[in-house]
C-alpha cells in the first residue's frame, strides 16, 4: 500500500486529492480483463462443465474400485499401486511408446513431403489433394478391414509383391515382432493427409518475397527449404507435433479395429487396456487410475516440446 | 515418319538442356511417379469400399474380387429399406453442422485471448486447455453421461452437442494461425481506434482464413464421424446418427457387408465435398510458394 | 402417542404378511395405461420391422401397456447398457447378451426376479441357462448353436461314410485325415481355437473347465491335455494354419463355400452362406468322445430390478420369448431360433429346405455343454484361455505349458 492510498484509507476528505491516474487505470485493467473474460469465457465454460468436471470425477473414480454394477468401493491409492506393480502396466505403456516413435517421424516427414510436393504447380494437384485427404474421412472400420486383407500373411498384395522379389513377407499381424509395426503402418498412411492438410495451410502462409529474397541470395532448392520453408512453417510444424504425440498415446480405434490388442498382447495399448478394464473386465477404477498416469506422461511430453519450442519455433 | 521427326526433336531437347536442367526434370517425373503411385495406393481402399458395396451378398474374403460377378445398386437401396437412412443423414447433418459452427467461435475467441492478450498464469491456463485433451473419452464417458442425465439431456440433440462446443484442438490450431499474423496490423488498427473486439473481427479473422477453413473440415468430420458419444447419449431411433446406424449393420453373428460399404460410400462423399469446398480457401492465389 | 405407536406397528405388521403373500405369485400389475421402455440389439440392422410386429401385437392384446423401444447396434451394446447401469437408466426391459452378461447382471442384482413364469413353454436347457439358485432371472428369447456342416462331394469322393450320431473324436480325425489333401487345398476339418470350443471340447471329453465349486480351473487333468490337444493338433494338418489365415473372419465359411473344406464347426447362423453353393451338404450333431455335447448360444431378456413397472415388463418378456407371435415371425423370416420347447410349433423350420437335417439343430440343444460360471472375471478368464490355445497353436509353446500358463492366471482371475 502506497502512502498515498494509505492516506486514503484514514482520511476520506484526502479522496479528492487522490490522482485521476489511478482510477482511470485501474478501470481500464479492469475493462482489460473483463475483455479477456469475455474472449475466453465462451471456450472456458464448456470444457470447465464437460471435460474438467468428468476429468475430476474420473479422478475420483480412480480412488475406488468399480464395477459400474454395484457401488463404488473406497480404496485410495491402492489401484495406483496396483498398477505400478502389475508387470502388464509397464508392458503397455512400452507398445504406445513404440507406437508413438514409429509413427510421428512417418507421419510428419511423409506429411511434409506430400505438402510440399502439391504446394507447386503439379498438374491436378486439387485432384491429388482430395485423393491423399480420402484415408482421413474414412472410418477405422474399413481402413482396418482394407489393411487386415493387404497385409494378409499368405495372399496379401504386400507379401506377394515381397515374394516376387525374392523376400519373405513376415507374419504381419499374427507375428507378435509385427502387429504394432503393421498398425504403425496403417496408421501413418491414414494420417498422411491430415498432416498434409496442416502443413499446406502453413505453406500458403509464407509470403513469396521471402523465397525471391533468398534466390536473389544465390539459394538453391535445398537450401531454401532448410533456411527459409522449415522455420516459417516451424508453428505449424509444432501444431502437428503436440498433436501427434496426444493422440498418439492415446491410440486406440486402429488397435480395437485391426488386433484388439493381440497377438499375445504385442500391441495392446493403454487405452485399449483402459477400455478393456472399464467395459470389459469390470475395473472402471483401475481404468481411470491408469488413464491418469497416462495423462501424466503426456503433460510431461507436452510440456518439454513447449519448452523446446522456444529453441526452433519462429512465429511470422 | 512422323515418328521419327519427333523423337528427333524430343533428343534435340534433351541434348539443348543443361545438366542442372535435365537433372531437374528426372526428379520432377520421379516425383510425379511416385505421388501418383502414392494417390493410386490412398485411393484403393475406396476402390475397394466402391466395388465391395455393388458386390450382392458380400462377405469379407480375403481377396476381394477386383470386378463383381453381378454388380448391383441392391445394397444402396437396403440403405434406405433397412434404416431410416435418409432420418440418420439429416441427424448427422445438423450435430455437425452446430458443432463446426460453434467451434469456431469458440476456438477463434480462445486463440485471440491466447495470442493477443496476455494476462497473469495465461500459460497455466493454456496448459489446463490443452490438458483437456490429454484423458481419453473412454474414461470420461460414464461420468459424462451421469452428469447429462442430471441435467435431463439424456436422448436429446443438446445432450449430443454440448461436450463438443469447445475443442482444445481447434483453439490451438488457430492460436498457432494468429501468431502468425504481424502485431502491426494490430497496431495500425489501434491507431485508428479500434478496441479488441474490432481487431479480432476486422483484422485477425480475415487473415486467417486457411486455418479457418481447415478448422471447419477436421471439426465436421470430428462430429461426422463420431461414435461412442452419440451412441451412448442418443438412443431414439429418429435421433440416431450416421456412424451408429452403420453399425447396426454389423450383426451378432453375421454382417451385410456390401450395405455397410455402401453406407461407408454415402458417408464418405459429404465430407469430401466439403473439403473440395474448403480447399479453396486454404488457397491463396497461385501457389508460387513452393520449391522450384 | 401409544395408540399411534401401536397403529404403525399393526400396519407394519400387516404390510410384512401382505409381502410374504407375495412371495411366489407374479407382480401386481399397475392400474391404469403404463409406459415401459425397451432396449435391445437383436433387431439392429434387418429386424426392427419384425420387431414392430411383435410390439404391435402385443399392444393390441395389452391396450393398456406400451412398449418404447430403443435399438442399439451389437457392437455398442454392453458400452450402452453398462453406462445405462451405472447411471440408473437402464429401461425396464432389455437384451442380455449371452450368460456371462446374464451372469454378472445377476450377481450385481440388476435383474428383477420374475415370478409365476410358465416354465414348461421352454426348451428346459436354455431355460436353466437364465436361472440362478432356482430362481429364474432372465428368460431365453432365441438360440442358436454348434453343428457340424459336412461336404458330402468331398466325403463322396474320397470314399469316406457321413457323420452320424455315434461317431466320436476318433472317427471324426480318421475322415479328415484321409480327405485332406493339402496339394489339391483340400482340408479336412475346421475348428476355431477359442475358449468357447474348449470348455465345450472338455465336457465332450468327460473333463470340466472348472472344479466343482467353481473356484479353481480344473483343466490341467489328462483328459484336458487331450481335449486341448484335440483342437490344437488340427492346424497344419487338417485345416491350415493361423499364418494361412486361420482364424480371420470368414475364414472357415469362405473356404467350406469354396468348395474345399470336408467338415466344419461352426454356428447355425450360417445357414443362408452356403444357400446356393454347388455342392450337396448336410449338418449332424458334432460328435463328443467319451459324451454328447454340444454348445449353445442364446440372448436373454431380463427386467430391471429398479423398474416401476414390474409387471408389465414381466409380461413383455415373457411375450418377447414365448408368445406364438413371436415365434411364427421367427421363424416366417429366418430371425434366429424361438426357445420355445412344443416341436409341432416348429415344424415350418424343419421343412425349410438345405440343410435337410435341421432336426440336429433342436437335438443339439438337448444336450448342452453348459458354459461355466466364471464370475466377475469372466471376460478376462476368456481372453486369458483363447490367448493360451493360440500360443500353444501357433507353437510359440507346447500344449502342456500353454495350459499351465493359463490356469495360473485364471485360478488367480478365480480368486478375484
Amino acid at each position: 500500500m502506497t502512502a498515498q492510498t494509505a492516506l486514503v484509507d484514514k482520511a476520506p476528505q484526502f479522496k479528492h486529492s487522490q490522482p485521476v491516474r489511478d482510477t482511470a487505470r485501474t478501470s481500464r485493467r479492469a475493462k482489460y480483463l473483463l475483455t479477456v473474460l469475455a474472449f475466453l469465457l465462451p471456450s472456458a465454460i464448456p470444457l470447465a462443465i464437460f471435460v474438467l468436471g468428468p476429468m475430476i470425477a474420473a479422478a475420483w473414480v480412480s480412488l475406488n474400485q468399480w464395477n459400474l454394477l454395484a457401488p463404488m468401493k473406497f480404496v485410495g491409492l491402492g489401484n495406483y499401486v496396483g498398477l505400478l506393480q502389475d508387470p502388464q502396466t509397464g508392458s503397455v505403456f512400452l507398445n504406445t511408446a513404440y507406437y508413438v516413435a514409429g509413427y510421428l517421424p512417418l507421419v510428419y516427414f511423409g506429411g511434409l513431403a506430400l505438402a510440399l510436393a502439391l504446394n507447386t504447380a503439379l498438374k491436378g494437384r486439387s485432384l491429388l489433394r482430395g485423393v491423399y485427404f480420402l484415408p482421413v474421412i474414412t472410418s477405422w472400420i474399413v481402413v482396418a478391414l482394407v489393411w487386415r486383407w493387404l497385409l494378409s500373411p499368405s495372399n496379401g498384395i504386400v507379401n506377394t509383391v515381397l515374394a516376387w522379389v525374392g523376400i519373405q513377407g513376415p507374419g504381419w499381424w499374427t507375428d507378435p515382432a509385427w502387429s504394432m509395426p503393421s498398425i504403425i503402418l496403417a496408421s501413418a498412411w491414414k494420417d498422411l493427409g491430415f498432416v498434409m492438410v496442416i502443413l499446406l495451410a502453413g505453406l500458403q502462409a509464407i509470403p513469396t518475397d521471402m523465397y525471391d529474397a533468398a534466390k536473389v541470395d544465390g539459394a538453391g532448392p535445398w537450401r531454401r527449404l532448410i533456411s527459409v520453408t522449415l522455420p516459417l512453417l516451424s508453428p505449424s510444424t509444432f501444431f502437428v507435433i503436440i498433436i501427434s504425440l496426444v493422440n498418439g498415446f492415446q491410440v486406440f480405434d486402429q488397435i480395437y479395429a485391426m488386433t484388439g490388442g493381440g497377438p499375445d498382447g504385442s500391441s495392446e495399448s493403454v487405452v485399449e487396456q483402459i477400455y478393456d478394464f472399464t467395459f470389459r473386465y469390470g475395473r472402471a477404477g483401475d481404468a481411470s487410475a491408469l488413464s491418469w498416469m497416462l495423462f501424466i506422461v503426456i503433460l510431461a511430453v507436452t510440456l518439454i516440446q513447449i519448452r523446446g519450442q522456444r529453441r526452433w519455433v519462429t512465429y511470422g | 515418319m512422323a515418328d521419327a521427326t519427333i523423337a528427333i526433336r524430343t533428343r534435340a531437347r534433351w541434348a539443348a538442356r543443361t545438366p542442372a536442367s535435365r537433372r531437374g526434370l528426372v526428379i520432377a517425373i520421379i516425383l510425379h511417379v511416385a505421388i501418383i503411385g502414392g494417390a493410386l495406393a490412398m485411393f484403393f481402399p475406396f476402390l475397394w469400399t466402391l466395388i465391395t458395396s455393388i458386390t450382392p451378398g458380400a462377405n469379407l474374403t480375403s481377396t476381394p474380387a477386383l470386378i463383381p460377378a453381378n454388380p448391383s445398386f441392391g445394397a444402396y437401396a437396403k440403405l434406405f429399406s433397412d434404416l431410416p437412412f435418409a432420418q440418420v443423414i439429416l441427424n448427422s447433418l445438423l450435430l455437425a453442422s452446430v458443432t463446426t459452427a460453434v467451434q469456431l467461435f469458440t476456438s477463434s475467441t480462445a486463440a485471440y485471448a491466447f495470442s493477443r492478450l496476455p494476462f497473469r498464469g495465461q500459460n497455466v491456463v493454456f496448459a489446463i486447455y490443452l490438458a483437456t485433451m490429454m484423458i481419453p473419452l473412454q474414461v470420461l464417458i460414464v461420468p459424462l453421461f451421469v452428469e447429462l442425465k442430471t441435467f435431463g439431456l439424456l436422448d436429446t440433440y443438446l445432450g449430443a452437442l454440448l461436450p463438443t462446443f469447445a475443442s482444445a484442438f481447434g483453439i490451438f490450431l488457430l492460436r498457432q494461425a494468429i501468431n502468425q499474423v504481424p502485431r502491426e496490423l494490430d497496431e495500425a488498427a489501434t491507431i485508428d481506434g479500434a478496441g479488441h473486439f474490432r481487431i479480432f473481427g476486422q483484422v485477425i479473422l480475415p487473415n486467417i482464413r486457411p486455418a479457418l477453413a481447415t478448422l471447419v473440415v477436421f471439426s465436421f468430420m470430428s462430429s461426422w464421424n463420431s461414435f461412442l458419444w452419440p451412441l451412448i447419449v442418443l438412443r431414439s431411433p429418429q435421433l440416431q446418427t450416421l456412424p451408429i446406424a452403420l453399425a447396426g449393420l454389423q450383426g451378432q453373428y453375421i454382417s451385410q457387408w456390401d450395405v455397410i460399404m455402401a453406407g461407408s460410400v454415402v458417408s464418405i462423399l459429404p465430407m469430401l465435398a466439403l473439403y473440395v469446398f474448403a480447399q479453396k480457401y486454404v488457397i491463396q492465389g497461385v501457389a508460387s510458394s513452393g520449391i522450384k | 402417542m401409544k395408540r399411534k405407536l401401536v397403529g404403525a406397528l399393526a400396519v407394519a405388521g400387516v404390510a410384512a404378511l401382505v409381502m410374504t403373500g407375495c412371495a411366489s405369485n407374479p407382480p401386481k400389475a399397475d392400474s391404469g395405461p403404463v409406459t415401459i421402455t425397451y432396449t435391445n440389439f437383436i433387431s439392429a440392422g434387418a429386424n426392427e420391422g419384425n420387431l414392430k410386429k411383435i410390439v404391435d401385437a402385443f399392444e393390441k392384446a395389452n391396450p393398456d401397456i406400451t412398449v418404447q423401444v430403443k435399438t442399439i447396434p451389437y457392437s455398442g451394446y454392453a458400452t450402452a447398457q453398462q453406462t445405462d447401469l451405472a447411471a440408473g437408466t437402464a429401461s425396464d426391459v432389455f437384451d442380455i447378451d449371452g450368460l456371462s452378461n446374464y451372469q454378472s447382471l445377476e450377481a450385481n442384482g440388476q435383474l428383477a426376479e420374475l415370478k409365476g413364469v410358465d416354465g414348461k413353454v421352454y426348451n428346459s436347457g436354455l431355460l436353466d441357462t437364465y436361472q440362478t439358485d432356482g430362481k429364474q432371472y432372465a428368460l431365453p428369447t432365441s438360440f442358436s448353436d454348434v453343428v457340424l456342416y459336412y461336404n458330402k462331394d468331398l466325403f463322396d469322393a474320397a470314399g469316406v461314410s457321413y457323420p452320424t450320431s455315434s461317431w466320436t473324436w476318433a472317427d471324426e480325425t480318421a475322415a479328415a485325415t484321409k480327405i485332406t489333401d493339402k496339394a489339391k487345398g483340400i482340408w479336412g476339418d475346421h475348428q476355431p481355437v477359442t475358449y468357447n470350443e474348449y470348455y465345450k471340447a472338455l465336457v465332450q471329453n468327460g473333463a470340466s473347465f472348472l472344479s466343482k465349486d467353481g473356484k479353481k480351473a480344473a483343466f490341467d487333468t489328462p483328459a484336458g491335455l487331450e481335449a486341448a490337444k484335440w483342437l490344437v493338433d488340427k492346424s497344419g494338418t487338417t485345416m491350415p494354419t493361423i499364418k494361412q489365415g486361420q482364424g480371420t473372419a470368414d475364414f472357415d465359411t469362405n473356404l467350406f463355400a469354396a468348395g474345399k473344406l470336408a467338415m466344419l464347426h461352426t454356428g447355425t447362423w450360417v445357414f443362408g452362406n452356403f444357400a446356393k453353393v454347388p455342392f450337396k451338404w448336410d449338418i449332424a450333431v458334432e460328435p463328443g468322445n467319451t459324451k454328447s455335447a454340444s454348445a449353445v448360444f442364446s440372448n436373454g431378456i431380463g427386467v430391471y430390478a429398479q423398474s416401476k413397472h414390474l409387471a408389465a415388463a414381466q409380461k413383455w418378456a415373457v411375450y418377447m420369448s414365448s408368445s406364438n407371435e413371436e415365434v411364427n415371425v421367427r421363424l416366417d423370416t429366418g430371425w434366429e431360433l424361438p426357445t420355445i420347447s412344443d416341436s409341432a410349433k416348429l415344424a415350418t423350420y424343419l421343412n425349410k429346405g438345405a440343410p435337410a437335417n435341421r432336426q440336429a439343430v433342436f437335438d443339439a440343444a438337448k444336450q448342452i455343454a453348459q458354459s461355466p460360471s466364471l464370475g466377475a472375471n469372466s471376460q478376462a478368464i476368456q481372453d486369458a484361455m483363447t490367448a493360451a490355445l493360440i500360443e500353444a497353436q501357433s507353437g510359440r509353446e507346447t500344449v502342456q505349458q500353454a495350459l499351465d500358463s493359463a490356469k495360473t492366471k485364471i485360478d488367480a482371475l478365480l480368486a478375484g
